[in-house]
């Protein structure tokens, strides 16, 4: 039995792939978190670390076969933990592999089809900034896998699923024109867990980097206006370029201000929350993820997009008022 | 990209795989049909970005009875976008019967079918921004919407197919952005065709002449050249280029211009309900992906053959605007509002009817008397239709007395003595300004009085009230405001048979290798649909064909 090590589990993918994990007859899971995920056998090893930490991480590492790290959060979170991880792995007794969950973001406002070997850019703000330099602290660490997934959805997902649900149902997002003709690189969250433990296991993955998005991605407003047929959040509205440019230079500093004063005084989150301008900036940004590597090398198949959707907007339906379920909850997930 | 022609030099050459001249619903379809095609695509546009007056002048024409027609450069406009700029954005798909040959309808039946056109129509609705290809209610709508008039029981009108709502969408606006980041595909604005020249035998397009209104010249070469500049100025422009072929080009058999159709249109009759306010919808339903879609009366294809008639739709509408008999608070506020309503518009919902004193006191009564409705009305318009991306399509009123006037829209028959041709006078580029001399023939006031006969039969036979129209009266209400506007239709008609016919079923002109035309000049019958969306989606086949079988050629 292989010991895996999960590192971000409470999060939306970290938990997903602790479940596949915890199945798999291959693999002990390994876990960072205290409380583990609902429904997770009772048997998986828990482990407390402080990520930012190199000791507590080169603690973390002893008798590790295979890191997977879906740390998420902030910016800094994202590079300290990747630092602590390649330096505690790099000195191990027996290196163990690391799969690494990077982002598309890396490749920042390009626009075009995207292969792996595209410059990598750090025009489009912190996060992004963050995944570059998490990649970088892999470089010279030989037993790693760098995956770069796309739109990640799925029916507890807060950042493509959730959010954009409550703002489809408030009519905020919906046909946004011009301004959604952007490619949207939708990928489900169990197609990126099958992608994870397949490079925990085949060999030909070792080294590589590997996007990952469905073959025929939608345009943002395909995805919003799909995603709220789906969630029953019709008719959908087309949103105007005045609401566009109110919700993205307007309403968005105020009501992130908002927020965070909300969040200091104790108050429950605005729901739902501004619209970021990024959002906005990527839904018109013509950026296609070219996935035939992980095609090529790892056999990965991902389900339709109807597929896709169906699924992430299942947990989403109304009560009998017609009231969408779950608005409440708008927490801000710390890992992914 | 997108550049100026103003920019280039003086007798410059430009070459392309495929030239398509008018960035209009047709033009702007192709060139994103080929974006990413591999094709070096050239589109050239005369206008700008905006409404130019010196450039919209190029359109201005004589018409032989203005009442018939509106004058030239009204109903279509000459700019990026073209007229998208302006249009309603009522689609809906032609009918199979539109495409057949029917005995009783003189130089009927295309060359293709509405089997050839499906491929592209979902695709065009797209385009045109109306949502799925769903035009019945029980595509459209899970759950069926409420019923035009309930209890109304037809054996030869439908009330379950749609029409869908286009934004309307400005294509020049919509889709410039795709445009200008196209690496293979240049549009130059302010590029005026003027000319197009055939190689010596007078089989192939060698180049296009191009002049803009700065003075500049220059040419254009392409191994496919397609016009997309509308109706009528695909016939000025066939006919304007006399070199090699005398009569011009593509007009051998002298059809270039003839079998000019529009649609006949307008408003008749008081259609009475006896039924619950209720029974009666004649609004607007939203589709899940947010479309305004409505029900209207259309007439069925076995009724069509039967009565030897042609294609018609009808819908309720509310009472002639102008007489203030109706009482109406709104109405009256639109007639008042009239001089800022665009002309296009204004001249369908008031005409140009002289009105007396005494009603223009009876309109403001009218308006005092419903402050509430106007307020109302008001509202509505600022925040749906004004303020709106999407915009809500039209003036819909209830009324209170259970009232409608019926608004009917129908084929016209193809006739050659229906026509376009080129005036003695000339533009500011030297091109022979258009003469319109647009006609109606007696069968298309026969499908318009016989199909409201028929209406008229069935109402009263369902029990839910009372048709009552003056058929004397038909001819005069068909032709009130003329032609339709903005449906250019027929003027280079689609056939097998060069004798009878310009184009191809591939829209290539006979004897003309590479010269195509995407363009509502090549649909050889009219129907009851409005013609954008089927333009579209034919100048989707074209780019299709050019791209497949036609690249050969």
């Amino acid at each position: 039995m292989r010991q895996v090590l999960v590192l971000g589990s409470s999060g939306f993918i970290g938990r997903r792939v602790s479940l596949a994990l915890a199945g798999a007859d291959w693999a002990s899971l390994v876990s960072d978190d205290a409380r583990g995920p609902p429904g997770m056998d009772a048997g998986a090893r828990r482990i407390v670390v402080n990520v930012e930490d190199p000791g507590s991480m080169a603690a973390a590492l002893r008798g590790i076969d295979t890191v997977v790290n879906c740390l998420g959060g902030k910016p800094e979170t994202i590079v300290r933990g990747a630092r602590a991880l390649f330096a505690a792995a790099g000195r191990a007794v027996a290196p163990p592999l690391v799969v690494h969950l990077s982002s598309m973001a890396v490749y920042g406002s390009a626009q075009g089809t995207m292969g792996e070997d595209a410059p990598l850019r750090g025009d489009l703000g912190a996060y992004a900034s963050a995944q570059i330099a998490a990649e970088s602290s892999a470089a010279s660490y030989p037993r790693v896998v760098i995956l770069r997934p796309g739109v990640e959805i799925g029916p507890d997902g807060e950042s493509w699923s959730g959010r954009v649900a409550r703002w489809l149902y408030a009519g905020r997002l919906g046909d946004l024109g011009p301004a959604g003709d952007g490619v949207c690189n939708l990928v489900h969250v169990e197609d990126l867990v099958t992608a994870i433990i397949i490079c925990s296991q085949r060999r030909e993955a070792l080294g590589g980097t590997f996007n990952l998005a469905m073959s025929e991605p939608p345009t943002w407003n395909e995805y919003f206006i799909a995603f709220a047929r789906q969630l029953g959040a019709v008719p959908v509205r087309r949103i105007s370029r005045r609401a566009l440019i109110l919700e993205a230079k307007g309403f968005a500093v105020p009501l992130k201000a908002l927020e965070l004063a909300a969040r200091a005084a104790g108050l429950p989150a605005l729901s739902p929350p501004p619209i970021p301008p990024s959002l906005l900036r990527l839904a018109r940004q013509e950026i296609r993820l070219d996935c035939r590597r992980a095609a090529r090398v790892l056999d990965w198949t991902c389900r339709s997009r109807e597929a896709a959707l169906a699924d992430a907007a299942a947990g989403w339906h109304r009560d009998a008022a017609g009231r969408p379920l779950r608005v409440g909850k708008a927490d801000r997930p710390a890992a992914r | 990209m997108i550049a100026s022609a103003n920019d280039l030099p003086d007798g410059h050459c430009l070459d392309a795989d495929i030239c398509i001249v008018g960035a209009g619903a047709a033009g702007i379809a192709m060139a994103m049909e080929l974006i990413d095609s591999g094709r070096d695509v050239l589109l050239l546009e005369s206008g700008g970005f905006d409404d130019d007056p010196g450039t919209q002048a190029l359109y201005a024409g004589s018409v032989a009875d203005e009442r018939l027609h509106s004058p030239p450069d009204r109903y279509r406009q000459r700019r990026f976008g073209g007229s998208t700029t302006i249009w309603g954005g009522r689609c809906m798909p032609f009918d199979a019967i539109d495409f057949a040959v029917r005995d009783y309808l003189p130089h009927s039946g295309w060359p293709i079918g509405l089997g050839d056109l499906m491929p592209y129509y979902p695709k065009a609705n797209r385009l045109c921004e109306a949502g799925d290809f769903a035009y019945t209610v029980a595509e459209a709508f899970p759950v069926p919407t409420r019923p035009m008039m309930d209890g109304f029981a037809s054996a030869h009108f439908t009330t379950d197919t749609l029409e869908r709502f286009s934004c309307p969408t400005d294509f020049g606006a919509r889709y410039g952005h795709k445009l200008r980041a196209a690496t293979a595909l240049r549009v130059l604005l302010h590029a005026n065709v003027t000319a197009i020249r055939l190689d010596p035998a007078g089989e192939r397009v060698d180049t296009l002449e191009v002049r803009t209104l700065s003075g500049r010249r220059f040419t254009a070469r392409a191994r496919h050249c397609v016009l997309a500049t509308g109706g009528l100025e695909v016939a000025r422009l066939l006919l304007a280029s006399r070199d090699r072929h005398p009569k011009g080009i593509g007009n051998g058999h002298d059809l270039v211009g003839r079998y000019y159709m529009c649609h006949v249109a307008g408003t008749i009759g008081t259609l009475r309900f006896t039924t619950p306010l209720a029974a009666v919808h004649h609004g607007y339903d939203i589709s899940a992906e947010g479309i305004y879609c409505r029900r209207r009366l259309a007439l069925t294809a076995q009724t069509q053959r039967a009565q030897g008639i042609g294609n018609f739709i009808a819908r309720l509408h509310h009472p002639r605007i102008t007489d203030p008999a109706h009482r109406n608070a709104v109405l009256s506020l639109l007639f008042l509002a009239r001089p800022f309503i665009p002309y296009e518009y204004a001249k369908r919902l008031h005409g140009d009817e002289q009105v007396a004193a005494r009603a223009w006191l009876a309109h403001v009564r009218n308006v005092l008397s419903g402050p509430l409705d106007v307020l109302r009305f008001a509202w509505h318009m600022l925040r749906d239709r004004k303020l709106a991306e999407r915009k809500f399509p039209s003036i819909v009123i209830r009324s209170r007395a259970n009232m409608y006037s019926l608004d009917f829209h129908a084929e016209q028959q193809p006739n050659p003595a229906s026509r376009v041709t080129l005036a003695r006078d000339v533009d500011a580029l030297g091109m022979p300004r258009l003469h319109v001399d647009w006609r109606y023939t007696e069968g298309d006031v026969q499908t318009v009085r016989r199909a409201l006969e028929l209406l008229a039969e069935d109402v009263r036979a369902s029990g839910i009230g009372r048709f009552d129209f003056d058929t004397a009266s038909v001819e005069r209400e068909m032709t009130r405001y003329g032609a339709y506007g903005g449906h250019h239709i027929g003027t280079a008609r689609m056939g097998a048979d060069p004798r009878t016919s310009v184009v191809d079923a591939d829209c290539r002109v006979h004897g003309v290798g590479n010269l195509f035309i995407a363009s509502a000049a090549v649909f050889p019958t009219s129907s009851q649909a409005n013609p954008t969306l089927t333009v579209v989606a034919l100048a989707l086949r074209l780019a299709n064909h050019l791209q497949g079988p036609g690249a050969k050629a």
